[in-house]
């Protein structure tokens, strides 16, 4: 479980954090979501324990000499070693099982491919994610931050890393907090979403009802969609196969049976987003 | 403790930079042996001009014992700022490369950390000075044979072949003290500055400066024998008619006073600093 109360931090001049509460529970996914600059890094670094909250509290629980591992940013590791020295050097460094078998289990754990001996300099950026996320799962910790971790990484890469923070919390029941400007992406892993903007939390909910919340329409696709006359009500837009329908999600169920109804088939259906309303609740 | 070490002087030696450096030293000390091969009777006739027209010389001036002396005053500047290059490099590159931060989301004492670093940067600056003296002694005498050795400075000085050979020695581990201070003082140049050209360029300064104001009289007697820029050239003290052994332990003393605290203020610092 990680939880923060009441965090301030001030860079002179700069506000970056003020009064930031969150809270994960164990085997949670938590994600952090703001536009760049909002203060997802240093409530991360604070929560790492590599910068220092001006004031607040912070609770970490866990067993062992290491409570948390993350990642901040892009994955840091020395550029002229290769993934299985890297690995080994961090564990020796935190007195962690440094064996062989050790490190190609860690590898392993996290889909590397045991014979690339190549410095990691060479590897693409999801590699290096993946082995960045398996330095910091050395020595079993029960919390897991990753800081704008699909950031460059293609579709792909992105589908890949969502489906290992998923193994990750399905074996086990680690927490983990992600931070993103990416909601599309956070919302398909995430089951709690916390919003920050300005260096506030302006939002905190269940994922599903923060979303309903900024929810302004979705885009259908599916063949011969201009035929649904009914869409005409949900003032559509359409683009070939694709339209953009102004609709809430219990329309939108109504709609997919209409066009079920229809005949129509429908290939895809993804919720358009308000970011303002999304980053600025209070405004409305 | 041991682990950090171990870490620290792996990192070190899987780097290039670190072996580029040891070239460059190889570089400076063959071009040194080169020049002496070539040029070192020309200049050694045009030095001893006047002598010779008053005083016998037997034997062979231009020998290895004077090459030495030669590669030795590259304590002056070159090794130094080598020394603080790849000194400085142990950490401003983990800054920039951010593995810093890696490093302190591991459960990880910052000021052992640092202290593991300072302790390998002075075992480099050593085994820098062991190279340079094992291939200055084995390359010079093996090319030039051994001699009695001539020193000019604050008039000619003459010493004997055996003399000379262990003044050299002291010399080199004399010298040695003021290569860790300097690795120390470039170390905590990189904790305060963090990035690796401005720590480059501060570095050479304090050398540049160091070496400047050794010359300078200070109207102070005490300081003048205290002061840490008063103190870089103790190695040369081995080269006076008579070594004032009290004089170079008293500036040993201090030279290590000083290093100590250079590091003192280091790991102060870091420990107070953020990472990130």
């Amino acid at each position: 479980m990680i939880s923060c109360k009441h965090v301030n931090k001030n860079y002179a001049t700069v506000r970056a954090l003020h009064n930031v509460t969150i809270s994960c529970a164990k085997g949670e996914v938590f994600g952090l979501v703001g536009a760049n600059g909002a203060g997802k890094t240093t409530l991360f670094k604070i929560l790492l324990g590599l910068v220092t909250a001006d004031t607040g509290e912070i609770e970490i629980s866990g067993e062992g000499s290491k409570k948390i591992g993350g990642i901040i940013e892009k994955p840091a590791l020395y550029p002229f070693l290769n993934a299985h020295e890297n690995v080994r050097l961090f564990a020796k460094m935190q007195n962690a099982d440094s064996s062989s078998r050790a490190i190609e289990k860690s590898l392993k754990q996290v889909g590397l491919p045991l014979n690339r001996m190549d410095p990691v300099r060479n590897f693409s950026l999801g590699m290096k994610q993946r082995l960045g996320i398996a330095v910091a799962l050395l020595n079993n910790p029960s919390c897991l931050l990753l800081d704008e971790p699909f950031s460059g990484l293609d579709p792909l890469g992105i589908e890949a890393l969502k489906q290992l923070i998923s193994d990750l919390v399905l074996r086990s029941q680690m927490t983990i907090l992600i931070s993103s400007h990416i909601i599309e992406v956070l919302s398909t892993i995430c089951t709690k979403l916390s919003i920050i903007q300005n260096g506030e939390i302006v939002q905190s909910d269940v994922t599903s009802k923060i979303l309903e919340g900024c929810t302004i329409g979705y885009a259908l696709s599916g063949a011969d969609i201009q035929k649904a006359a009914f869409l005409k009500q949900y003032k559509p837009v359409f683009r070939g196969d694709f339209a953009h329908v102004s609709a809430s999600a219990t329309e939108i169920s109504d709609i997919i049976f209409s066009l079920s109804q229809q005949k129509i088939g429908i290939t895809s259906c993804k919720p358009i987003f308000d970011l303002q309303q999304l980053f600025n609740p209070k405004r409305n | 403790m041991r682990r950090l070490l171990y870490i620290e002087a792996y990192k070190l030696f899987r780097q290039s930079r670190t072996f580029y450096a040891v070239l460059a030293l190889l570089i400076i000390e063959s071009i040194v042996l080169l020049s002496a091969y070539f040029q070192g009777t020309e200049i050694i006739d045009m030095v001893l001009s006047n002598l010779k027209d008053s005083f016998y010389f037997q034997g062979n001036l231009l020998n290895g014992n004077l090459i030495i002396y030669f590669i030795l005053n590259s304590f002056w500047f070159h090794v130094p700022l080598l020394i603080m290059i790849i000194v400085s490099g142990m950490l401003t590159t983990e800054y920039e490369e951010k593995t810093v931060q890696t490093v302190f989301m591991q459960p990880v004492v910052k000021w052992k950390y640092v202290l593991a670093k300072y302790i390998v940067a002075s075992l480099f600056a050593s085994f820098l000075v062991l190279l340079l003296a094992l291939t200055s002694f084995i390359l010079s005498y093996g090319l030039f044979g051994k001699g009695d050795l001539i020193v000019y400075a604050n008039g000619l000085t003459f010493f004997e072949q055996t003399d000379a050979f262990f003044r050299l020695v002291y010399a080199f581990l004399f010298g040695t003290l003021t290569l860790i201070f300097f690795s120390a003082v470039s170390l905590t140049l990189a904790v305060v500055l963090k990035e690796t050209f401005k720590t480059w360029i501060v570095s050479a300064l304090f050398l540049i400066v160091s070496t400047l104001l050794l010359k300078v009289d200070l109207s102070n007697e005490i300081l003048n024998h205290i002061v840490f820029f008063k103190l870089n050239n103790t190695w040369q003290y081995f080269f006076n008619q008579e070594i004032d052994w009290g004089t170079i332990t008293v500036n040993s003393l201090l030279i290590g006073f000083y290093t100590l605290i250079t590091i003192l203020v280091g790991l102060f610092l870091f420990q107070r600093k953020d990472i990130g």
